[in-house]
């Protein structure tokens, strides 16, 4: 059973490479990349766009806390529609643009994944599913989601926002921060709880002079 | 309103107590109560309460068995390890070769980048090429996350225990994580960041791509190297390396020797993250391809020709030390510039006290997976040494004294060579031991399965609790079995490997006291007439002490009611 599942598992890192939708080289790679094939419930391909993404630290200074982003972090697509993706690193660093949760009978582990080894520009293609679904997309390396390279794909209309894309969603592990003691913000934390004072004493002895 | 006597009340509650005290036990009350009465009744204390179920431990999480054995691959010979789990051998492969040198199967069985290692020009024309292009990056293991609950990508040192670092990992490809599902680190990015080896007189590149998101540098301490821009201190030589940018460092090494590289930003927090390496110069010979890195340090697969001339085998051991309150931070927010006050402003290293303590980024039991030194009689094992932690390392050798022949990787003279059984290794230093396993009763007592490890007895322990921390053993191959683990005649290790045992939660001896002897001691119940009665006795006396609180409370009423003139 072992030796099965070994034999299976060099097949599939053998195919892995072999596979014809990979490119790779001193640059980076594109894998899992699919422009012919049909999804699942689409008769033809309805449409095509194009989009660039530019990637880089540059596009995390209009989010305070991160440090790496995109150059967009919401992408819509109609369904069944192919879309030719040019994807920019603009750091001296490794960069991912990876897409997951894609058909995995096109697309293996259902990723569509694009990776530059540093400055660079490479194109990749992929056809939106016939489902209405927001797709997850990022850098994995380790700490780039989380500091600001998270995006997601609306193929449809999308199925609502995922969480932590910035500008769009909040964190579910929120961030705590101190409370700010300048007097601007302290008089206008007076004056809300003032308000709210005066709000429940009057509705209270409103009430008991009704009879 | 019936009124209490306050004083009757008060006295109750005196007579009450004194009964209370000598159900509960009259020897408090009078030294020699027993000498008069007689001895008390024999009163069995509780029984040991039920063995925990330790469930199902893995003691080998062996993933790759085959790879333990000799493998030539595109010409390189790569020994055998007997780890549990061994270094991936076309890893190997590709560091020996350079990543550009392998054909593309090769490769893709790494998870490496084409680039990370580059290797070009036999300048001299002794066989071996002389232009090296390293490439690393920074990888933060166990960082916290904005939605998921747990901390990523997950690198335990010891069964359960996963605390935050940071590592230098050669430049990869593809996912921090094993897949979306599965969190685990890709088993580049682990501790301790991999040893570099190159060759004296090459022409080393060495390229800094920081990945991470607070700025780093690299200072190869004890490397040859010029200062210009390339010594790594950001307050003489150079500027610091920002998140996304690279900084190219030139060396040219005209000395060999056990030598380190280390983040140079704040250094008592960065050091401390895990920025601290082992980088080995190793000497200048024909044919002589080193194998770049060593991920996860110990065994050295395909060790260079000048130490293969003088020795059978050769490990890294690479001590390093954690500090929790300084390494958990970086679980506590996900906003850099929160981390960056905590850590470098509000965390006082002074104050600061070690809790782990690792050899090769593993603590005991996990170093039984993958750095034991496994020996045959009569061989020469190199084995250099680095401290990493921030207090004196005291390693000692059961059955074996090992003889230094190096120290900061400067040869020590023959002659003077000294031989012992317990090295000091101060903070950042490094020696260079030959373990000689003769059986002339100095060098080595014999064949069998030896420790080795720290004798500063807290770097025995998981945060306190024994056996762990840095501890490893000398192992005589006879002794291994088929999951390349030892055989011993001692006690059962299996209970180490429960995160259970490490929170406290198992008796020490769980596994070997079938007497129960040492098991936790049940919780007392009610289970005499004397229990009851001093419950029933305890009863009553808070009923009095009710009583005599609400006549207290009718006093003062009363006292309020004549002060504002009103009828009580």
């Amino acid at each position: 059973m072992r030796f099965f599942t070994y034999s299976l598992l060099l097949i599939l890192s053998l195919m892995s490479y072999s596979y014809a939708a990979m490119r790779m080289g001193e640059w980076g790679m594109v894998m899992n990349e699919n422009s012919e094939q049909l999804p699942q419930g689409c008769d033809s391909i309805e449409g095509e766009d194009k989009i660039v993404i530019k990637a880089g630290r540059e596009y995390a200074k209009e989010f305070p806390g991160t440090i790496f982003g995109y150059s967009q972090h919401t992408f819509s697509f109609p369904k069944c529609t192919r879309v030719e993706v040019t994807f920019i690193n603009e750091d001296d660093i490794r960069h991912q643009f990876m897409i997951h949760g894609l058909p995995s009978y096109l697309h293996p582990q259902g990723m569509f994944h694009m990776e530059l080894y540093g400055r660079g520009e490479t194109t990749g293609t992929f056809i939106t599913p016939n489902t209405k679904q927001t797709y997850l997309a990022h850098c994995d390396i380790a700490q780039h989601t989380e500091k600001g390279m998270k995006a997601q794909v609306k193929v449809g209309g999308g199925n609502g926002n995922l969480p932590s894309i910035p500008g769009v969603s909040g964190q579910l592990n929120k961030d705590v921060y101190e409370i700010d003691v300048g007097l601007k913000n302290l008089l206008l934390l007076a004056a809300l709880l003032m308000l709210g004072f005066a709000i429940s004493v009057f509705f209270f002895t409103r009430n008991k002079k009704t009879p | 309103m019936k009124k209490y006597s306050a004083l009757s009340l008060l006295f109750s509650a005196i007579v009450l107590s004194i009964i209370a005290l000598a159900l509960y036990d009259p020897y408090l009350l009078n030294k020699r109560f027993f000498d008069y009465i007689g001895m008390p009744d024999y009163q069995a204390p509780p029984q040991s309460k039920p063995k925990p179920d330790i469930g199902a431990v893995t003691v080998c999480d062996e993933l790759y068995p085959e790879w333990r054995k000799a493998y030539t691959i595109g010409g390189v010979e790569i020994e055998p390890s007997d780890a549990c789990n061994p270094d991936n051998p076309y890893e190997v492969a590709a560091f020996v070769l350079g990543t550009n040198n392998v054909i593309m199967p090769v490769l893709m069985k790494t998870q490496l980048s084409d680039d990370s290692v580059v290797k070009t020009n036999d300048r001299d024309g002794d066989g071996d090429p002389d232009d090296i292009v390293i490439r690393v990056e920074i990888a933060e293991l166990n960082g916290r996350s904005p939605d998921e609950t747990e901390f990523l990508p997950h690198f335990e040192i010891a069964p359960g225990i996963a605390p935050g670092a940071w590592v230098f990992a050669p430049k990869s490809r593809g996912m921090a994580t094993v897949n979306r599902e599965d969190l685990t680190a890709n088993h580049l990015l682990r501790l301790p960041s991999a040893p570099i080896r190159v060759e004296e007189g090459d022409n080393v590149t060495l390229i800094l791509e920081n990945t991470h998101y607070f700025p780093h540098t690299i200072h190869l301490h004890g490397v040859d190297h010029s200062y210009s821009n390339n010594d790594g201190v950001p307050q003489t030589s150079e500027k610091m390396t920002m998140p996304g940018e690279q900084h190219v460092y030139k060396i040219k090494p005209r000395q060999a020797g056990t030598m380190v590289y280390h983040c140079h930003v704040q250094v008592q927090v960065h050091f401390m993250m895990g920025l601290q390496g082992m980088f080995i110069v190793e000497e200048n010979k024909p044919n002589n391809w080193v194998q770049t890195f060593n991920v996860g340090a110990g065994k050295v697969r395909k060790p260079s020709v000048g130490v293969r001339e003088d020795y059978d085998q050769e490990y890294d051991l690479h001590y390093q030390a954690i500090d929790t309150a300084l390494n958990n931070l970086i679980q506590t927010s996900n906003d850099p510039r929160q981390l960056a006050k905590r850590m470098n402003r509000l965390y006082d290293i002074t104050d600061g006290t070690d809790d782990y303590f690792m050899l090769n980024g593993r603590s005991f039991p996990y170093t039984l997976r993958e750095s034991l030194i496994t020996v045959e009689s009569n061989q020469h094992t190199k084995m250099r040494v680095f401290n990493g932690t921030p207090e004196m390392l005291a390693l000692h050798t059961h059955g074996h004294k090992a003889t230094i022949t190096a120290y900061d990787g400067v040869d020590v003279n023959p002659l003077a060579q000294i031989t012992r059984d317990v090295y000091s290794v101060a903070p950042a230093q490094r020696v260079d031991l030959d373990l000689y396993t003769k059986d002339d009763g100095l060098h080595s007592y014999g064949e069998g399965i030896w420790l080795m490890h720290d004798h500063a007895e807290r770097a025995i322990t998981n945060d306190g609790i024994a056996p762990g921390g840095n501890v490893s053993q000398i192992v005589y191959r006879k002794y291994l079995n088929k999951h390349a683990l030892p055989n011993g005649e001692g006690e059962d290790v299996s209970p180490y490997f429960s995160p259970e045992y490490y929170k406290g939660n198992l008796p020490s001896w769980v596994a070997s006291d079938a007497f129960g002897f040492f098991d936790d001691a049940g919780d007392k119940t009610v289970n005499s007439f004397k229990d009851v009665a001093l419950i029933i006795v305890l009863g009553m006396l808070a009923g009095v002490l009710f009583l005599l609180l609400s006549s207290i409370y009718i006093f003062f009423h009363g006292l309020a009611a004549k002060l504002k003139g009103r009828q009580p």
